[in-house]
């Protein structure tokens, strides 16, 4: 970060300056505080002998599998389905682009509870595809597909525009070049499209992780058993109260917080590979 | 030989152009902006699809409209094309991108390079480089990517006139020694003239003249291609009594082709009242009132405002009532 000052700047007296620049450090370290507040309130709430009891609980780590199994296979769904959306989307070649764009803004603003209730009708029992799914005696209401089925609606809205914002920051002017190079529509994908998208892609994933392995509102209405990690949280507060809810808060933190974390510095490294 | 019978729809009109270019030519493709140069550029690279084509480079047909249709890919046509942004993969080093195509071995690459003057950079990434360097890094992966048709927008825009010679010098000698087809689009006439062998005007989506590039100056086909090619005035012909700027033809007037004094035997000499007198490079741009018309001249001296003056305007070229070329001047004072 540089400071640049204009000669307009310049002319105020440097005690002013320093005032306003201290002034505006300290505005901003009280935001970051206050939204790292609930993080900070989470660490210096637990207890060792408190994380060691919840953990070594019978099945205390049963819930942390579940999350981590659905979450990986609702990126795997999103990378296969909604990257060609995505796609598609940035580059226009949709028709109407407009009400495919306000399909998923639609999706993304559907409070998460109310897209458990909604999915109740869509893949309940008994519902068209609900009994479709019965006869291959698959079911998507309290069963693990459920869990993956909500945490996919939760997060894909998320990964969709943040892909898309990847791929429309690539010139497809670029893609033209690298055509007219002699490469084929695939090995463009491959050599320029998907290397420039890809800082922007791993963030849109890493935001979708973070969502999916903290869905809840879908979650609790059409999938409450198999337990994942949100669930436990809920279900300990409940039962057992708060300081045995909070050493899995600690656990979902640790376990979703990684990835995001990953994806943010291996783009910001590519992207300062990039400017040499 | 690159030969292109194109007619593609934009917006406000159509295109429609035939070119050929043989090998080792180079064409230059000179009009004011929204001319449809670039479109027709696109058209031969396979970018735009045109509404009616042929185009053929050395006998392999890369676009047919006619029954049955052939539309060649823009990765199956070896048609280089470099803008005027210069689109280096920013991802990828110097290196990487001259080495893009896959066609060039190492000794081939640094050869080049050299020729260039970027062999210091092969390993910096484009973000790193000047506007002059992107260009010529530019250059250089179009010229390793062995294409049969070298197609330049304006590729120059925006840089020194010093680097501007060297980057045309270079694809000059590259098209030269390769034996390839070139077009270059310019919207600067002394751009176009340096570069091409070939001159052709195009003026919205029309081809209005095509020929040697002092040929067309010399001897614009209509009043219409005289204006693009830079003549700023036009005075009546035919003796100074009943002639008139609207009904008679006229005379063109290039301001690079006027001279000081009356010289009966070289052209049309004209005389008026100097309205204005400013530094034009190395000369003196004048503004002579003469009778219906302002005449621009660039003189070799300083000539004081509201002083009389006689010029001589060198073989104008002479345009009927109709705007078409009517040949050229008989003498007149």
């Amino acid at each position: 970060m540089s400071w640049v000052v204009s000669p307009q700047q310049s002319a105020v007296p440097g005690a002013l300056r320093l005032a306003n620049r201290w002034l505006g450090v300290g505005g901003a370290a009280i935001v970051w505080l206050l939204l790292l507040g609930p993080v900070i309130a989470l660490l210096t709430h637990l207890s060792w002998s408190g994380i060691t009891s919840a953990l070594t609980a019978p099945g205390a780590w049963q819930p942390l599998i579940v999350s981590v199994e659905a979450g990986l296979i609702t990126l795997v769904v999103l990378v296969l389905f909604c990257t060609p959306l995505a796609w598609a989307l940035a580059r226009g070649t949709l028709p109407f682009p407009r009400v495919w764009e306000i399909g998923v803004l639609a999706s993304l603003l559907l409070p998460p509870l109310v897209i458990g209730l909604l999915l109740i009708f869509l893949i309940g029992p008994y519902t068209f595809i609900g009994q479709i799914l019965g006869h291959f005696n698959i079911y998507a209401v309290n069963t693990f597909l459920a869990l993956v089925i909500a945490e996919v609606y939760e997060s894909a809205p998320y990964y969709v525009l943040g892909a898309q914002a990847a791929f429309a920051a690539v010139e497809p002017r670029l893609e033209q070049q690298a055509a007219l190079l002699g490469d084929p529509p695939l090995a463009v994908f491959r050599r320029v499209t998907a290397p420039l998208a890809t800082p922007g892609l791993a963030m849109a994933l890493a935001v979708a992780w973070a969502r999916a392995m903290g869905a809840f509102g879908a979650v609790i209405i059409i999938a409450y058993h198999p337990y994942g990690l949100p669930l436990q949280i809920w279900t300990t507060l409940q039962e057992t109260g708060l300081s045995t809810a909070l050493p899995f808060a600690l656990v979902l933190l640790v376990v979703a917080l990684p990835l995001p974390i990953a994806a943010y510095l291996w783009s910001a490294r590519a992207r300062s590979r990039r400017r040499g | 030989m690159l030969e292109a019978d194109v007619e593609v729809d934009r917006r406000d009109f159509a295109v429609r152009a035939e070119l050929a270019v043989a090998p080792g030519e180079r064409l230059a493709l000179f009009g004011p902006s929204g001319a449809g140069k670039t479109t027709l550029l696109e058209v031969i690279a396979g970018l735009v699809a045109p509404r009616r084509a042929r185009i053929t480079v050395a006998g392999r047909l890369l676009t047919s409209t006619a029954p049955p249709p052939v539309a060649v890919p823009p990765w199956r046509r070896r048609v280089g094309l470099l803008r005027q942004d210069p689109g280096l993969f920013p991802h990828l080093s110097v290196r990487d991108n001259l080495r893009y195509s896959g066609h060039a071995d190492q000794a081939e690459l640094e050869s080049l390079a050299a020729a260039l003057g970027i062999e210091g950079l092969l390993g910096s990434m484009p973000a790193r480089l000047s506007g002059g360097q992107a260009h010529r890094v530019a250059l250089g992966r179009l010229l390793l990517s062995r294409c049969d048709v070298m197609l330049l927008d304006e590729p120059y825009t925006g840089l020194d006139a010093a680097l501007r010679r060297t980057l045309s010098e270079l694809v000059i000698a590259s098209v030269g020694e390769r034996g390839i087809p070139a077009i270059l689009v310019a919207h600067e006439l002394a751009e176009a003239q340096a570069f091409a062998d070939r001159l052709a005007i195009l003026d919205r989506g029309a081809l209005l003249q095509t020929g040697a590039p002092d040929e067309v100056v010399g001897r614009p086909a209509s009043r219409r291609v005289a204006e693009l090619v830079g003549y700023t005035a036009f005075v009546p012909a035919g003796g100074e009594a009943g002639a008139s700027l609207r009904a008679g033809p006229v005379y063109g007037v290039h301001p690079d082709r006027v001279i000081s004094g009356s010289h009966e035997d070289r052209g049309v000499v004209l005389r008026g009242i100097v309205a204005g007198c400013r530094p034009s490079g190395a000369r003196w741009e004048i503004s002579l009132r003469t009778g219906e018309a302002t005449v621009t001249g660039r003189l070799h001296e300083p000539v004081p405002a509201d002083a009389e003056l006689t010029v001589t305007v060198l073989d104008p070229p002479c345009f009927g009532p109709d705007g078409v070329a009517a040949g050229q001047s008989q003498v007149r004072s």
